[in-house]
């Protein structure tokens, strides 16, 4: 891929709302509070970012989306107090990430529907319970034409989002796009995931526990061609240079849930050689690693394979929460975080090995559930 | 200029509630059979509609192995049988499909809607401890490409785009991108969308659905109808079709995206962003609007959108007209797969030189002024047709296919 500058970054997080509230717990170190297996974005208030006028109708996903995007459109200098202030709406493109939809307005819906009648759902709800509707509300509030692009991919959704958003760029279908990854906490989630027994009370530790906790938020960086971006005189936070992706399926007939290391190393392989980098390029993986103990080993498994054993691999997961189709923006943006200034000793998320110095080349890895995995390869921008 | 590989249709499948495969979906579209009955899946007794255009003649064990019906929703089951029927089209041998140089794309609206409200439903009625843990993986869009790839043995990208009635296009588009950008060689790509409960009551709610029958760009159209199915294709880089020997039966030319950035259902009256993203496709395809010879319309038949997309093809083809055609008038709207169905309806129309009908249509609207393939199928010539959709959200996807190298070769764009 041609190297796409990260030009600007928006965030609401389970350890906070802002750029300079998550860039200050990555360095650190800081965890989400978690209760129940839960961490949720703590204080959100959305009138804060957006105002008080239309934030009725709306869901959490899509208020999480909006105040990530609108921060990171500030952020890029692409737009001043709201408005466009360099490129314009068609010139700016979409991609979200997003895994479950708004399972809050589809349980309220389907709350009314089984338990009193489908004729009383509510109309004006009922958009928000399709896949797209985050993102469409996101364009409509920012003013976003050139593209919207919806992704659904579990925990690649969001490494995967930044290949449809290399694609825009790379089509000239747009001068800048905005990645996103999003995810809402809601009780239907939650309990999905406490069924599979997959949730625990607490922050983990990879390898050592068996369940995760789930988290919530938004995470979006502005991406623009290198060139683009120098001619506009932007402040480039870093680049995205590579990407790769793969499948195995599982081996037994029966099974549908797989972690593939095999997969993931193949990602790792394409993503590097897309990146023109080598193995020993790599200073730094910001994983996936999220306190499932059968994915993280198939994931660190498969990190050793393709990189040696000795490697440094955060695990920003465990201090943020497993937020799904939000997981592979966060996991870039924490890898930006120590690319763009290097953490406090001992490196905090480390799972494995530390870091020794000040990183150059991120690989940021992400494995789904069904067999899939992928990686995507950053560089610290130069000084 | 850069030139860039051309992308070729090699092979289609449809599950349909006009019919199962290729010769079945082609037959139906040219007799203008409509697709539209009683509602059999869930109860509507109570909601004033009763009709939509649902697949009853598809039998999942007629297609999938006992190993793939336990494991996956009625969607995938769909998605599944139509890229199987595309594979067998294409003629395309299991050794050389599978590997990691072939990916699967594919668009969807709610993906296997259906499986969760069957969760909702043990959890609203019996509560939390009556959800069942196996059923809970099986629930996701996710999964609509990960159980294709599985069956067929694709080990490359596996992606779904949920662009609700654009998906279709969307998922081409990207796959053909992807095959363009030296990630695949071959993409089995299209859309699948099952009819649901919630869904078909949130349209009744929103006033938007018709009570017999889907009219796109009459004058007395009352809305759409709902429907469902997968159009699956499998696309090829022309290097892969030609070392193979493959019968290319169209080309994937450019397409256009835009997003209205006005209102979560309704289209921009001014319809700016839909007017680009046609335009966009054009020019992306090397060609004027002068060389299009049909286009396959979103017509939903609700009073927004026909009027809406009238205005695109007025601005966009001037005084010339174009012969349009809503196959959703015999279908129904089968969201996110609609496009990708219309797809293979592009594909017929390259194949055979006939434009399917837009049945239904009784009385001219003035407010939408465009060249309806009225009631009974047209031959014209069929060099290069457009495939345009409109979707919730705003989302905009037009795209260009033609027959296999009448369009100028692709360039990367300056």
């Amino acid at each position: 891929m041609n190297p796409h500058a990260i030009t600007g970054i928006g965030v609401a997080s389970t350890l906070g709302t802002g750029r300079t509230a998550f860039l200050e717990s990555m360095r650190d170190g800081a965890k989400a509070s978690v209760t129940d297996g839960r961490a949720e974005v703590p204080g959100f208030d959305p009138t804060k970012y957006l105002g008080d006028k239309g934030l009725r109708g709306l869901d959490r996903l899509t208020k999480l989306l909006i105040v990530a995007a609108r921060e990171a459109l500030h952020d890029a200098g692409l737009k001043e107090d709201g408005s466009w202030s360099a490129r314009g709406g068609d010139d700016v493109g979409i991609v979200v990430s997003n895994a479950y939809g708004s399972l809050e307005a589809i349980t309220e819906l389907d709350r009314v529907s089984i338990l009193e009648d489908a004729r009383y759902i509510n109309p004006s709800r009922f958009p928000l319970t399709v896949a797209n509707s985050a993102a469409g509300y996101a364009s409509i509030w920012e003013d976003i034409r050139a593209a919207n692009v919806s992704v659904s991919d579990g925990n690649c959704g969001g490494l995967d989002g930044a290949a449809c958003a290399d694609v825009l760029l790379a089509q000239k279908r747009a001068r800048a796009v905005l990645v996103c990854g999003a995810e809402a906490m809601s009780d239907a989630l939650h309990l999905a995931f406490q069924r599979l027994g997959a949730v625990g009370s607490r922050a983990g530790r990879a390898q050592t526990d068996t369940k995760a906790f789930l988290g919530e938020g938004a995470a979006v960086l502005v991406l623009e061609p290198s060139g683009l971006a120098r001619e506009r005189s932007s402040d480039v936070m870093a680049e995205l240079v590579g990407y790769g992706t793969a499948f195995e399926a599982p081996p037994r007939e029966a099974s549908l849930l797989h972690a593939s290391s095999d997969a993931l190393q193949r990602a790792i392989a394409e993503a590097l050689s897309d990146a023109g980098a080598s193995p020993a390029d790599v200073d730094v993986v910001v994983s996936g690693v999220s306190g499932l103990r059968v994915f993280d080993e198939a994931e660190l498994v498969a990190i050793g394979r393709a990189l040696g054993g000795d490697r440094c691999v955060l695990a920003p997961k465990l201090a943020l929460g497993e937020t799904l189709g939000g997981g592979g923006t966060f996991g870039m943006l924490s890898a930006l975080a120590v690319l763009r200034e290097a953490p406090r000793a001992p490196t905090p998320y480390a799972v494995r090995g530390a870091l020794r110095t000040t990183p150059r080349t991120a690989l940021v890895t992400s494995m789904g559930y069904y067999g899939n995995a992928s990686a995507v390869v950053m560089r610290a921008a130069a000084r | 200029m850069r030139v860039l590989p051309r992308v070729f249709i090699t092979g289609v499948g449809v599950v349909s509630s006009i019919g199962l495969g290729k010769r079945a979906f082609f037959s139906a579209l040219e007799a203008g059979r409509s697709g539209i009955s009683p509602v059999g899946q869930f109860d509507v007794s109570q909601l004033g509609r009763q009709l939509a255009g649902e697949v009853k003649a598809f039998e999942p064990s007629d297609h999938l192995t006992q190993a793939e019906t336990r494991r996956m929703g009625r969607c995938s089951m769909m998605a599944l049988a139509a890229a199987r029927m595309a594979v067998e089209d294409a003629a395309l041998p299991a050794e050389q499909l599978a590997g990691p140089r072939t990916a699967v794309v594919l668009g969807t609206t709610m993906g296997e809607a259906q499986l969760l409200g069957d969760l909702e439903r043990e959890w609203i009625v019996n509560g939390p401890r009556a959800v069942r843990p196996s059923l809970i993986p099986r629930y996701g869009s996710t999964l609509l490409p990960i159980h294709v790839a599985r069956a067929l043995g694709a080990r490359g990208m596996v992606l779904t785009l949920p662009a609700a009635c654009a998906a279709g296009n969307y998922a081409i588009g990207f796959a053909a991108d992807m095959i363009r950008a030296g990630r695949a060689d071959v993409v089995v790509t299209g859309a699948a969308e099952l009819l649901q409960e919630l869904q078909y009551a949130g349209f009744v709610r929103l006033a938007a659905m018709a009570p017999e029958k889907c009219q796109p760009f009459d004058l007395n159209r009352q809305g759409l109808l709902l429907g469902e199915g997968a159009g699956l294709l499998v696309l090829e880089s022309e290097e892969h079709a030609v070392r193979r020997g493959a019968n290319a039966i169209a080309e994937v030319g450019g397409y256009g995206l835009s997003c209205d950035a006005y209102h979560i259902t309704r289209p921009h009256p001014d319809a700016a962003g839909s007017i680009a993203a046609m335009r966009a496709a054009i020019e992306r395809s090397g060609i004027s609007p002068a060389d299009v010879d049909f286009i396959n319309a979103h017509g939903t038949g609700t009073k927004h959108n026909d009027a809406a997309e009238s205005k695109v093809v007025r601005e966009v083809f001037g005084g010339r007209r174009v012969p349009i055609s809503s196959m959703k008038s015999m279908l129904g709207h089968c969201m996110g797969a609609a496009s990708a169905l219309e797809a293979i309806g592009c594909v017929f129309t390259l194949e055979s030189g006939v434009y399917p009908p837009n049945i239904n249509y009784e009385t001219p609207d003035p407010e939408c002024e465009v060249d309806v393939v009225a009631n009974v199928a047209r031959r014209g010539s069929a060099d290069i047709v457009i495939n345009n959709s409109l979707a919730f959200g705003g989302y905009n996807a037009v795209a260009v296919f033609a027959r296999p190298g009448v369009l100028p070769e692709p360039q990367a764009v300056a």
